[in-house]
């Protein structure tokens, strides 16, 4: 494995040496665009299923996920988190419902102790903790929903984190909280890597 | 032929994975959610379901007392042995079906098209220790408890109607009901009515994470499907517990020979 391999939070690329080569190191709050649909989503599926696509080569994490057995492969899925833009909230679950629902079916033990917590981080965030975690999903704005996702993916305090905005259109209190995340989740994970999946027509970051 | 064989197995690949996960049940959102699905299943619908089901079964004691001008010892057999062995747990099962069948998979159906079933993946949680695992427990005791009160019911109301209409009174019918009535009948149709609401529960989360097709027209299909494969599987196991544990089949049509 080189050296830019294990400094790699996601290093994604064709093994003809073509385009759609991802390199994000570790560490720090980045931006990758993707060029299209469907780019965006093969990078996705990838990472989450920690496995490279036909003629491509993955490492997360700065480590090569060819030479792994499938123990391997989970333990590293642990540590990732993937934040839609849709929050992938359970419409059947009220907001505090999902934010705990992960904690609760892998950690259940600190079930007792997230409440101060998430409401720490809505209320840092400008939300109404009380308001909004007794919302059903459906009574949710965009931003609410991808909002509660990434609080309940907080709580996860994953390695690495690939996020993505939400959809539609947000008033100027709701960007300055959402550009918070990256900040947040970094105090949060000591030496996480937050990476934000934007459109080719976003502002920054290497498209693929 | 393919396409029945494969839902076969996998349902069968389904009661495998719910048998060898159920201390799943012990986590919280589990537990909740088992909860929830014997709320909704066995108390939220008990008064809609026992009534139903109660009328049901006495209409049946009327009408059977009333065609063989049964006297009080056939009356009592034919409370043991059509209500509390056979109607009580078939009337529950097949109202199960027609109320939590349904709405099993058609919300699991929903859930798969949404995408909810791939956030749920996305949690590192696996959808049927969520979905599956809880609803197949909750059915299956739900029914269990229906079928209880259905078949207090029933008794109570057939015993009753044939007070009134064959020359005996409520206690000796009563008392012949005891005296013939063993401690197996109830193991018999308790069993059997867990064994009822484990296979509906299975057969719609089944058809619920599997709908044919990923848009919104898969989702009446899959609860098509969920229904009429789980009414058939509920008659089939009726046939072969009835044949296994009393020795015969098709009342009587087929006896074993052992």
């Amino acid at each position: 494995m080189s050296e830019a391999d294990s400094s790699a939070a996601i290093g994604y690329e064709p093994l003809n040496g073509g385009g759609g080569r991802v390199w994000v190191p570790l560490g720090g709050a980045r931006r990758v665009a993707a060029l299209s649909e469907h780019s965006r989503k093969r990078l996705v599926s990838a990472v989450l299923d920690v496995m490279p696509g036909p003629g491509t080569r993955l490492v997360l994490l700065g480590v090569d996920v060819e030479g792994l057995g499938p123990a391997g492969r989970a333990a590293l899925r642990d540590r990732i988190a993937f934040l839609p833009a849709d929050g992938g909230l359970l419409s059947s679950l009220n907001a505090w419902e999902n934010v705990v629902l992960p904690v609760g079916f892998h950690s259940p033990a600190r079930l007792a102790s997230v409440e101060a917590e998430v409401t720490a981080t809505l209320a840092s965030l400008g939300a109404d903790p009380e308001a909004l975690l007794a919302k059903l999903p459906e009574r949710m704005t965009p931003y609410e929903k991808n909002l509660i996702g990434y609080v309940r993916i907080t709580l996860e305090k994953p390695d690495l984190l690939l996020a993505e905005e939400a959809q539609g259109e947000l008033d100027s209190a709701e960007r300055a909280a959402a550009a918070r995340f990256p900040e947040i989740y970094l105090e949060r994970c000591k030496g996480g890597t937050y990476v934000q999946l934007e459109n080719a027509s976003g502002p920054q970051g290497p498209e693929f | 032929m393919i396409g029945v064989y494969r839902e076969f197995e996998g349902c069968m690949r389904l009661a495998g994975y719910v048998l060898s996960r159920l201390p799943v049940l012990a986590r919280p959102p589990v537990a909740e959610s088992l909860t929830r699905q014997i709320y909704f299943t066995g108390a939220s619908a008990t008064a809609g379901i026992v009534l139903r089901g109660a009328f049901i079964g006495t209409f049946i004691i009327a009408y059977v007392i009333d065609v063989l001008e049964a006297d009080a010892a056939l009356a009592v057999k034919i409370l043991l042995w059509v209500v509390l062995r056979e109607v009580g747990p078939l009337i529950a099962a097949v109202l199960v079906i027609q109320r939590s069948g349904t709405a099993i998979t058609t919300e699991l159906a929903l859930m798969q098209i949404s995408g909810e079933v791939t956030n749920l993946r996305h949690m590192r949680i696996d959808p049927r220790d969520y979905l599956v695992v809880p609803r197949v427990v909750g059915v299956a005791l739900s029914t269990a408890a229906l079928t209880f009160y259905v078949q207090v019911i029933a008794v109570g109301g057939g015993m009753l109607l044939s007070a009134l209409s064959i020359d005996a009174s409520l206690g000796e019918l009563s008392s012949e009901f005891f005296a013939l009535a063993r401690p197996l009948d109830l193991v018999y149709s308790t069993i059997k009515s867990c064994l009822f609401g484990a296979a509906i529960g299975l057969v719609c989360c089944y058809h619920g994470l599997h709908p044919p097709g990923v848009s919104i027209n898969a989702v009446p299909k899959a609860a098509i499907n969920g229904v009429t494969q789980s009414t058939l599987l509920v008659l089939l196991l009726n046939v072969v517990f009835a044949y296994l544990v009393f020795g015969q089949a098709f009342f009587g049509l087929v006896t074993a020979k052992l």
